[in-house]
């Protein structure tokens, strides 16, 4: 019977030049579904404690869902692996037209090792799987190399991923540029990704994705379709993706300013929707089979950064590079993203580093290079740090590009009170003091300071009703709650893999439709729940396997000690009283001890207990295939121009 | 009215009717996304199931991704894929004057594809016939997908068979 899952993984191994092809195992899939789920699994099961993220060993893993490349709307795609810049389970997503080619080349994922002794990339399709050098494309930035990849292979129509720079470099917070300009950008994917000495991944494929039965199918994708349309959030998303967000988090007083000294910033405007039609806004991209077009392509025309094509400024970014580092003008942050994305690092803990740095200049204990200015402002500052960092120019750029959490240790004399991370991870955009909840989403997130583990602003300020009430953001009250059911349905979702924006219109319901037409596997809405908590606590596992402790479930110093200056949350902090109290109100809903450990009953409530692992697969290697030709198929031939 | 009927031009190439087609999809560049529904919905329909490039228009994404330019069937009036194909599979729907492919005539043997100028015909590598748009009966499947406008279903307003009728 037909399936949307093509039941194949491919194993890569760089170091043996080496590769398999094996079935996911059935319990695997019944218990954990794809994406999120495979990949908590089998980090877990796959490394043993205590694995350098950037030794050979470590796993990068591509995957996708059951619903990736099918019709479903908004969907997309994940890369797991062992964060460099954490140490904890580490996935991150990406849109774009990347993840759906891994299907179309008949594999539900890719699970790559080893070190390559010289630097190669990845070459996949119908005829197998080829290791290709990538000498004269190692030092390109991502987006560069991505042109070359194509240009190599006399493919235009391949899907290819790539790491800039910063991967080569092994920052820590190096990203995965993913077909076209989508970065699976957290947490260093990218650094893993360059200590195997793997440039890029190529893709294309034709084999067909079917579903189980098309007609409900079809049905289900409409009712998807529809849910979009009618949602509002989805429309403000058409119109301007996450950029309408900066002046509502300024007046809602959750915006960074001056690396988090404050949350509202009365220049907000220029960086959000307003500045950015006026200044780049030219036309819509969307990811792969998504309606929402949320990507606002655009360019700098006019100014110091004209010309350059840019991407939407998108929230994140628009805060933590601009209002962050009070820089106002929305083409200088264009520019430093574009500058980020070509490098292959990640903007936002880009940002957060770099407002790290302009505050222990301002502090005097950093000292900024001979016609440099490290200040808030200073774009060439900050253009001056995004290339220190990620081609490791000098000792500031190198000590830096090792994150916030790591160069304040170094630094010491008190920067750890503004080194704004949770477990290493450079905090997002969403000051969580006045917004508790928010807080402790960052607390007890899987990778680390995470805003897409529980979105609780939109309950604490957002106006949206728990349990037909609405939500006192300054409480502590029912908070940890409120965030298990988010972290939980969201870690289910993820393992569709589904997109967080088109989840704004598409309800659980459809989901469970969508997944029971594509896969013949009968679920209904709260499925999501179930198997998510599942997958909370796989990654829970593994984080604490790695030696995560409960102090480490906790926020920088600066949200703690120091109330806030001014807007809407005036005084408020996240005390230390605060956390403790969240803190076992979390482990308590969760069924954890107060060591934040699952207990039995819950790991046998999840079936977690004395499940089957996960291994290396055994199928004989396929060895001469990375020789093999690239030849291409005679069919396809054209006539020469 | 003309004698379209004739190949004026080369009476020695076996040829098609030289009627334009009486709907065809227009698209529109400035409002596509390059969100590749159309094609989902083009290989659904072909195949059952799901995969861009066995679709039957395509999406040229330049510029770094900031245009995006869909390509359909032009359903010509001097079609170089009927023109060349050795066993004249390729003919025109009586409905909707679109050129389509006779599956009991096509041998597979790909001279559409490589002398179609937009390379938007050729053999399906899974069916091994030639496969190309068919306006899928007069309602296609992409311009219903389409959720920007980009992919517009037009009428042949001037079409001679209506001229000649009046």
């Amino acid at each position: 019977m037909a399936t949307s899952y093509m039941e194949r993984l491919l194993w890569v191994d760089l170091s043996s030049r080496t590769f398999r092809v094996s079935q996911p195992p059935p319990w695997m899939q019944a218990a954990f579904v794809g994406g999120k789920g495979y990949g908590a699994r089998m980090l877990h099961d796959l490394t043993p404690a205590g694995l350098d993220p950037l030794a050979p060993a470590c796993p990068l893993m591509f995957l996708t869902g059951p619903l990736t490349a099918t019709a479903a709307p908004s969907m997309r795609a994940c890369v797991v692996t062992k964060s460099p810049l954490t140490g904890t389970f580490l996935d991150s997503y990406f849109g774009g037209r990347f993840g759906p080619e891994i299907k179309y080349a008949g594999y539900d994922g890719i699970i790559i090792t080893g070190r390559s002794e010289t630097p190669v990339y990845l070459w996949i399709n119908d005829d197998g799987v080829v290791l290709r050098p990538a000498q004269t494309i190692w030092g390109m930035d991502a987006l560069a190399a991505n042109a070359s990849i194509k240009k190599d292979l006399s493919e235009p129509g391949a899907m290819v991923v790539t790491i800039g720079q910063g991967g080569e470099n092994r920052v820590p917070f190096a990203l995965i540029s993913c077909e076209y300009n989508r970065q699976a950008g957290r947490g260093g994917a990218g650094a893993v990704m360059g200590a195997k000495n793997l440039k890029g991944v190529a893709i294309k494929g034709s084999k067909v994705v079917k579903v189980h039965d098309l007609s409900a199918f079809k049905s289900a994708c409409g009712q998807a379709h529809d849910a979009i349309a009618d949602s509002e959030t989805c429309r403000t998303l058409t119109y301007g993706g996450t950029s309408t967000s900066v002046a509502w988090a300024s007046e809602a007083g959750v915006l960074p300013v001056r690396n988090y000294a404050d949350q509202v910033d009365p220049k907000a405007d220029r960086l959000g929707d307003k500045g950015q039609y006026k200044h780049l806004f030219l036309g819509k991209a969307a990811c792969f089979g998504c309606p929402i077009r949320c990507s606002q392509m655009g360019a700098v025309r006019t100014g110091k950064y004209a010309h350059q094509v840019t991407d939407i400024v998108e929230y994140e970014s628009a805060a933590l590079m601009g209002s962050n580092l009070e820089i106002h003008d929305v083409r200088a942050v264009a520019h430093l993203i574009k500058l980020c994305d070509a490098y292959g690092i990640d903007s936002m803990s880009a940002g957060g580093v770099i407002g790290f740095a302009f505050e222990a200049a301002q502090k005097g204990i950093i000292e900024a290079p001979a016609g440099i200015r490290l200040d808030f402002g200073s774009v060439q500052g900050a253009q001056y740090l995004l290339r220190a960092m990620a081609l490791q120019e000098d000792e500031l750029g190198r000590l830096l590009s090792r994150g916030v959490k790591r160069a304040s240790e170094i630094l010491g004399r008190e920067t750890d009170h503004f080194a704004m991370h949770v477990k290493g991870l450079e905090s997002p955009a969403w000051g969580p003091r006045g917004t508790p909840g928010m807080g402790l989403a960052y607390m007890t997130g899987d990778r680390g300071g995470c805003h897409q583990r529980g979105f609780m602003i939109n309950y604490e300020v957002g106006g949206k009703t728990y349990a037909g009430r609405p939500v006192e953001a300054h409480s502590l009250e029912g908070k940890a709650r409120i965030l298990k059911g988010e972290q939980d349905y969201l870690a289910g979702t993820d393992a569709l893999v589904k997109c967080d924006f088109g989840a704004y219109g598409i309800t659980p319901e459809i989901y469970a439709r969508l997944l029971t037409a594509a896969t013949g596997r009968q679920v209904q809405a709260d499925f999501f729940s179930e198997l998510g908590e599942r997958i909370w606590n796989q990654a829970r596992l593994f984080n604490l396997r790695e030696g995560f402790q409960p102090e480490d479930d906790r926020l920088p110093r600066r949200f703690v000690e120091e109330p806030l200056p001014s807007g809407p949350h005036k005084g408020q902090c996240i005390s230390e009283t605060d956390m403790a109290r969240m803190r076992a109100d979390y482990y308590q809903v969760r069924g954890w001890d107060q060591q934040g450990r699952p207990t039995r009953h819950c790991l046998e409530k999840l079936g977690l207990d004395g499940m089957e692992r996960m291994q290396f697969p055994v199928e004989p290697s396929q060895k001469n295939a990375f020789e093999g030709s690239l030849d291409k198929n005679a069919t396809r031939e054209r006539c020469k121009e | 009215m003309l004698p379209l009927l004739q190949n004026n031009e080369n009476p020695g190439v076996p040829h098609v009717s030289r009627l334009p087609a009486k709907i065809f999809i227009k698209t529109h560049f400035d409002i596509c996304s390059g969100c590749g529904l159309c094609q989902l919905a083009c290989s659904e329909r072909l195949h059952g199931g799901y995969n861009p490039h066995l679709a039957l228009l395509h999406i040229r994404h330049t510029c770094e991704n900031l245009y995006h330019f869909p390509t359909v069937c032009n359903q010509c009036q001097n079609a170089y894929c009927a023109n060349v194909c050795p066993v004249s599979a390729i003919g025109r729907d009586a409905a909707t004057g679109a050129l389509v492919v006779d599956h009991a005539k096509c041998v597979g043997c790909n001279l559409c594809h490589r002398y179609c100028p937009l390379h938007i015909v050729g053999v399906d590598p899974q069916l091994k016939k030639s496969v190309k748009c068919d306006l899928c009966g007069g309602a296609p499947a992409c311009v219903a997908a389409c959720p920007t406008g980009a992919l517009e279903l037009a009428m042949c307003i001037e079409h001679p068979e209506q001229e000649e009728k009046t």
